[in-house]
């Protein structure tokens, strides 16, 4: 699968589809579209991951990089990942900090 | 053991990755297993792609092959780069929230929780991270 990273912005929250991977070789694209937020007030960063296939500490980089631009008070949303996903996402511990569920808004 | 040697460049990277789903597809391990096994050999090329050779191109050799009677593999990827011991690197604070966390470690952290086994020697002018797990 293409791996894409496609963003929609509206009234504070940027909600981001993730197909393929995120890896070392894509994660830059996708740090270079998280770039867009940052002229903006964000207070909900939604990742919708059903199709995301695998990430690696790369990823994982992006996503902390990007909640550290937008502070403390943002909430993180990852929404439908697949198992492979989200036992990355535990085991570096992120899951505490993000908002983990099968649907949005929940 | 089969020993491919590539340029150590990012664009390089799925090609080393295949190379060594190929061994572990013979092995047999589950797709789950298959997708950790990804997880930790990018983590460790992408270690050296990044940080091995400060001052120009390298190169990486990536060797695999079945231990534990084809019940495991080994992988052992090594490079001629600066002299680097990622076991060296303190574990990162998986406690800490995304606004504490400090970049780094995280990538050696994930190999050990996926695999059974890993050791770094330094081998002359080699630096030689070994990786084993089994099914």
């Amino acid at each position: 699968m293409e791996s894409s990273y496609s963003m929609e912005c509206k009234d504070g929250t940027a909600k981001i589809v993730l197909t393929g991977r995120l890896d070392a070789a894509s994660a830059p694209k996708f740090q270079e579209k998280l770039r867009e937020l940052s002229a903006q007030k964000i207070s909900n960063l939604v990742f919708f991951a059903k199709d995301l296939e695998y990430i690696s500490s790369a990823g994982l980089r992006v996503i902390i990089f990007a909640k550290q631009k937008l502070g403390a008070d943002a909430k993180l949303y990852l929404i439908g990942a697949p198992a492979a996903v989200l036992n990355v996402i535990k085991m570096s511990g992120l899951d505490n900090f993000m908002i983990v569920q099968d649907q949005y808004p929940g | 053991m089969e020993r491919k040697t590539f340029p150590a460049v990012l664009d390089n990277l799925e090609g080393m990755i295949a190379f060594v789903l190929e061994h572990a597809g013979k092995v047999g391990f589950s797709k789950e297993q298959m997708g950790e096994l990804r997880l930790a050999s990018e983590e460790a090329l992408v270690n050296v792609v990044r940080y091995a050779y400060p001052s120009g191109p390298g190169s990486v050799d990536v060797a695999c092959g079945p231990v534990e009677d084809g019940r495991g593999i080994c992988i052992e990827i090594s490079d001629s780069g600066i002299p680097f011991d990622p076991l060296s690197l303190p574990a990162p604070d998986t406690n800490l929230s995304m606004e504490q966390r400090k970049i780094g470690g995280l990538g050696i952290f994930m190999i050990r929780k996926i695999m059974d086994k890993v050791l770094y020697r330094r081998e002359g002018a080699r630096n030689v991270l070994t990786l084993y797990k089994n099914k």
